[in-house]
């Protein structure tokens, strides 16, 4: 099957990888079947072969750093390394058929500045949801945006369009929420796209498990990030009104600065 | 701000729990108003120097401490002199329907309670049946906006305990004593209605989902959509000192502050305020509410980004920001 894009557009993926020899060929696999002018695989603090099993792909650039960068960094440095319209981020722990991944791109083409995966189906009734989920929806509905639901950059796939890239700075990307944070201010076309299982087919490790996990914390603090970057620019209420709350009778002041 | 209420006689749909006895309440106090059994006011010694609270305008600074000899200063509705147990600290805006048999089920929470209304921009006689129901009324002319009645009570409050609830519809005094027994006998700080709205659903109200949020923000997942926003809740004198009496007219930024001290957080009886209030009910479809307590909920994150830094104290694991020019 061949996947088209309008001539004037070019795509490209960004995949970060640690140690995925498992399924690093598989990625790359899939996203060769796309009309992708780069791949750029951001392989950081490997320790197995995923590095080898990457360089035996044809058409793949390799971005090669001895130490690990942190979580979403390598989204990042990928991303600064590409001109292309349409950019694709992926993960190498985790395959994901090229049919699955073509909307993206397509969503992008066709106007969308972020093409979000729509984790919704997979999250079930809001009293079984995480933390993480709930914050997730918390700062979406905070920004404005109820309908994105529980969806995040944080998740992949998802795919930005140049202007996206442009306006949010590719460094941003290192803290997903907070780029999205940031296209949904600069008034972004920010959409949910289709929905590709990312929960049960992720790779268990040991830090990402149970409640209150370490990755659960850090992605809860990208939130929190975001809440305090829309916060400086829209102060600490985002707009959203006080009414003739009569502060003063009660011997309160005004509402409370962030820092 | 508290809307002003409509008495919409098609959104009277009745909640199933504690609506039989509501009614019963409401209808033995309509017979009172009815003139047939009033006992002429013994009541009204009982509220000694506030028998001719000024009918403008009470301000705090006009709050007098307790040596001071003001006619403003609020004696204990149970006994001259007595420091009560109990502060009941009713917030009212025109509840005129209601507000005597939440008073009469708020006096019996304790045998030393005193029971403070705080009534403003009611225009429907609220006041004159909280002074006759037996509660010290500090009224105000003006709607003091939301919760604002909050702080203004709890700063007149002289009891250990602060409980919190609302003119609008009546809980009973046996659904009040676990909240006083919490705080009293079991090292409680803050005790909170177990009650998280409903959420047993994929998508939930924004007010559901701001409460969640901000608890799971606060690394305290297990207390769920529990809230200070939400009545009844009962705080130690302890906790008042540490939040500050001011700062409970925005609870969401009153959890923060008790949460960061480390005051003891508790969950108490469930008591489905959702389905009993008809105000909170129409409330849901109130945009520009929802708004404000959403923005609350923010206020409060704020806070949070104030205390514990950008990222509200949570790790960022081994992320190497340098190579991607993120602060």
């Amino acid at each position: 099957m061949d996947y088209v894009l309008p001539e004037h557009l070019s795509a490209a993926a960004v995949i970060s990888v640690q140690n995925e020899e498992q399924t690093i060929v598989r990625v790359l696999q899939e996203l060769r079947k796309l009309p992708l002018r780069d791949i750029i695989a951001v392989i950081n603090g490997t320790t197995d072969g995923s590095l080898a099993a990457a360089m035996e792909m044809p058409g793949v650039t390799i971005v090669h750093m001895p130490e690990p960068l942190g979580h979403d960094v390598g989204r990042a440095v990928g991303a600064g390394m590409t001109d292309a319209d349409i950019v694709l981020f992926v993960d190498g722990d985790l395959p994901v058929a090229a049919s699955d991944l073509m909307p993206f791109l397509t969503a992008v083409s066709k106007g969308a500045d972020v093409a979000l995966n729509d984790i919704s189906p997979y999250l079930g009734r809001f009293d079984r949801w995480d933390d993480v989920s709930m914050i997730k929806a918390f700062v979406n509905t905070a920004l404005g945006r109820k309908s994105l639901r529980a969806n995040s950059m944080t998740s992949v796939p998802h795919a930005l369009s140049r202007k996206a890239l442009d306006t949010i700075g590719a460094g941003r990307l290192a803290v997903p929420p907070a780029a999205q944070a940031a296209a949904i201010l600069a008034g972004l076309n920010v959409t949910v796209c289709c929905s590709v299982d990312v929960i049960k087919r992720n790779r268990v490790r040991s830090t990402n498990t149970g409640k209150g996990n370490d990755v659960a914390r850090l992605i809860m603090g990208d939130h929190i990030e975001a809440l305090c970057d829309a916060m400086e620019q829209e102060g600490p209420r985002l707009g959203l009104p006080d009414f003739v709350r009569r502060r003063h009778a009660a011997g309160g002041d005004g509402p409370c600065r962030t820092g | 701000m508290k809307p002003v209420r409509q008495k919409a006689a098609g959104s009277r749909r009745r909640g199933r729990a504690g609506a039989r006895k509501r009614r019963r309440l409401v209808q033995s106090k309509r017979k009172l108003s009815a003139g047939e059994r009033r006992k002429p006011s013994i009541k009204k010694s009982k509220q000694g120097r506030m028998k001719n609270p000024p009918s403008t305008g009470w301000k705090p600074e006009m709050r007098a401490s307790p040596d001071s000899n003001t006619k403003f200063y609020p004696v204990p509705a149970n006994g001259a002199g007595v420091t009560p147990a109990v502060s009941v600290i009713i917030p009212v805006m025109n509840e005129r329907r209601t507000i005597a048999a939440v008073i009469k089920e708020a006096r019996k929470v304790h045998p030393s309670t005193e029971v403070i209304a705080v009534v403003n921009g009611s225009t429907d006689g609220s006041a004159e049946e909280a002074r006759r129901a037996g509660a010290v009324v500090l009224e105000y002319d003006q709607p003091l906006g939301h919760d604002v009645g909050r702080s203004i009570g709890a700063l007149s409050a002289s009891g250990e305990v602060l409980l919190f609830i609302d003119g609008d519809f009546v809980i009973t005094a046996g659904e009040l004593r676990p909240y006083i027994r919490a705080v009293l006998e079991q090292k409680t700080d803050v005790a909170l209605n177990n009650y998280h709205g409903p959420r047993r659903r994929k998508q939930v109200h924004n007010v559901v989902l701001a409460k969640h949020a901000l608890n799971a923000m606060l690394g305290l997942p297990e207390l769920g959509g529990a809230s200070m926003t939400a009545v009844p809740h009962a705080l130690s004198r302890k906790a008042v000192t540490v939040i500050g009496a001011e700062a409970l007219a925005v609870p969401p930024l009153a959890q923060v502050k008790a949460a960061s001290a480390g005051l003891e957080i508790r969950l108490i009886e469930r008591i489905p305020v959702g389905i009993r209030n008809r105000k909170r009910r129409t409330r849901g479809h109130n945009s520009q509410l929802v708004r404000l307590v959403m923005g609350d909920h923010l206020e409060a994150a704020a806070l949070l980004i104030g205390q514990r830094g950008r990222r509200g104290g949570c790790t960022d694991l081994l992320r190497k920001r340098q190579y991607c020019e993120v602060r």
